[in-house]
């Protein structure tokens, strides 16, 4: 969701939402965040040594085989992830040492025309571009059947998951 | 006048464009930081429109008269307290009432936003649009806004409406933005943005549409009534036309308990169950007979469940009688969880296929207690088509005019 004149140092997160993606310096005084993920998986990429960091929402998994994903590179983990890191080097992060979290991704409906999950086909797909990539997934939180609400604070590089499930409450990556 | 997906998108990509070069323009002028929300094209009935203005709060509104890329009227729509707010950004002595200054001051920020709506639409259209003089409107009706409008539908007729969402970040600023379209114009921008290759649906069938809903969610009512003893009436009942990546973000980030169902046959698609937490409280409260301590345990689940799966059976029944097809559904499905959550994985499942959906969007309202349902229904859109494309509109304005007689009764009787 487009912010219009954000006023600096507001310390409300910036919402990353769907097919969107987010990408920001070590100075950012504000975090990322992406609410109510279901099957939709969050990709937050990473250089320690910089600073600079970004958070993908993507819907679906491969953008190379769909019409458009020029114009939305971000709603699709393949398309995403390569215009985030391109978007993030531009920007002065180095490409060799930069590191990815993923949370989302779960499959909480049975449906028959779901198949083997969608949520599941978004990690695979991000798991594959990583690689493809050299990027190397520091941390994940995936699957199962609940949602997950997200905030990537560039400062530290740290992903706070938090799920809708008591049990599981909030898990720092 | 046919409606075709692609030039729907085109019309959709028109409201999302002008909403953004709205809001960035009313933070330039008034310093108010904006977000966009959500952006949709609805089609609404005159009297769900009236519906609409007809809260009981006192508006205003800033309206202009378009002409050349296309015909007809772009009306903002303030909350009375809101454009006072605005007005407050803008004057160093704002008042409680609308003196000349203030309404100036309104009619200014209006314009400008009605101008960015306006230059996102040329944009997409790439074509020029004229605009006349700003009028300022105070009422609370829709007839003060409309009323006089050629191109505003009376009860029975349809609009085309746009509808964005442009919300002032920690400010409470709230409006509402129409585009009513004259019929032939908008008969014209349809026809050249077209997919020559694809069937459409005749604009008329959207009678169709309507009595889906309707019947949907009358047989809904009664459903519920049947279970529960809740005696519960339709709120709201919009058909919306969106992109979707736009229906999870419309859904308010609160935890949600539900029931989602898959649907098998024309149309294919899926259909949602949704209550906030208190709505669902008292659902197990009215249907378990020694409540339990925990509601959203094994028994209230159950109970949730077998309220899901009756709701949905009367759902289809409603659409299977105006469609006269046949649509099954899967056994219900439980969700508790945020909102957002519990619709993206079907939002993902049919963004395979499609960019876009028609969104069958209604809200049951009980009156005597807190019990709200939303009912997401979004078919599978190759699907809908189809369907609408065999319905005998003729056969739905009979039946709508013998009221309380489903089509089904009809042809039997």
């Amino acid at each position: 969701m487009k912010t219009y004149g954000s006023e600096p140092g507001a310390p409300e997160p910036v919402q990353v939402g769907i097919s969107e993606f987010v990408v920001r310096g070590r100075d950012a005084e504000d975090t990322l965040k992406s609410y109510g993920l279901g099957s939709c998986l969050a990709v937050a990429l990473w250089d320690p040594d910089s600073g600079i960091g970004g958070l993908a929402h993507v819907m679906l998994p491969d953008g190379d085989a769909a019409d458009g994903a020029d114009e939305k590179p971000g709603k699709y983990a393949d398309t995403a992830i390569r215009a985030m890191l391109r978007r993030m080097v531009e920007n002065g992060a180095a490409y060799t040492s930069v590191e990815a979290k993923i949370a989302g991704g779960s499959d909480m409906f049975e449906f028959e025309s779901f198949g083997d999950g969608v949520g599941d086909r978004n990690t695979a797909a991000a798991k594959d571009e990583l690689g493809k990539l050299g990027v190397p997934i520091i941390a994940e939180d995936t699957g199962g059947q609940r949602g997950r609400t997200v905030e990537f604070d560039t400062s530290t590089g740290t992903l706070t998951v938090r799920t809708a499930d008591g049990d599981h409450g909030v898990v720092e990556l | 006048m046919k409606l075709d997906i692609k030039a729907l998108g085109t019309f959709y990509e028109m409201a999302r464009e002008g909403a953004g070069l709205a809001a960035g323009r009313l933070t330039r002028m008034t310093g108010v930081e904006t977000r966009v929300g959500v952006t949709k094209l609805n089609f609404m009935r005159g009297s769900e429109i009236q519906k609409e203005f007809g809260d009981g709060t006192d508006k205003v509104g800033v309206r202009v008269e378009l002409s050349g890329g296309i015909d007809g009227h772009s009306v903002i729509v303030f909350d009375r307290e809101s454009a006072l707010r605005v007005v407050s950004t803008l004057l160093d002595e704002a008042g409680d009432d609308f003196d000349d200054m203030s309404r100036s001051a309104v009619t200014e920020v209006g314009q400008i936003m009605n101008a960015g709506f306006i230059d996102g639409w040329a944009d997409v259209l790439e074509t020029g649009i004229d605009v006349e003089t700003p009028e300022f409107v105070e009422g609370r009706t829709a007839m003060d806004f409309i009323g006089d409008l050629e191109e505003a539908p009376d009860a029975d007729d349809f609009a085309l409406l746009f509808q964005s969402k442009i919300e002032a970040v920690d400010t409470e600023i709230e409006f509402r933005h129409y585009l009513f379209p004259e019929r032939e114009s908008m008969a014209a921008v349809l026809d050249r943005h077209r997919d020559p290759n694809s069937i459409g649906i005749e604009y008329d069938k959207l009678a169709g549409f309507d009595e889906m809903a309707k019947q949907g969610a009358k047989e809904v009512a009664s459903n519920i009534t049947t279970l529960t003893g809740i005696e519960t009436e339709v709120e709201v009942r919009k058909l919306n036309f969106a992109s979707l990546e736009a229906i999870p973000e419309e859904i308010d980030d609160e935890m949600l308990v539900g029931v989602a169902h898959e649907l098998d046959g024309n149309p294919s698609g899926y259909l949602l169950f949704l209550f906030d937490e208190g709505s669902a409280r008292e659902v197990v409260e009215a249907t378990v007979p020694s409540p339990p301590d925990d509601e959203f345990g094994d028994l209230g689940v159950s109970a949730i469940k077998e309220l899901g799966n009756i709701m949905a059976s009367g759902f289809i029944d409603g659409w299977a009688n105006v469609l006269g097809t046949t649509i099954d559904h899967s056994p219900p499905e439980y969700i508790h969880d945020y909102g957002a959550a519990v619709i993206d994985p079907v939002v993902i499942q049919l963004g395979e296929d499609q960019e876009f959906a028609f969104v069958f969007d209604t809200v049951m309202r009980a009156n005597d207690r807190e019990f709200d349902c939303s009912i997401y229904a979004i078919p599978n859109q190759d699907d809908l088509e189809r369907a609408l494309n065999e319905l005998d509109v003729e056969k739905v304005a009979d039946a709508e005019t013998k009221a309380d007689v489903s089509i089904d009764e009809l042809e039997n009787a």
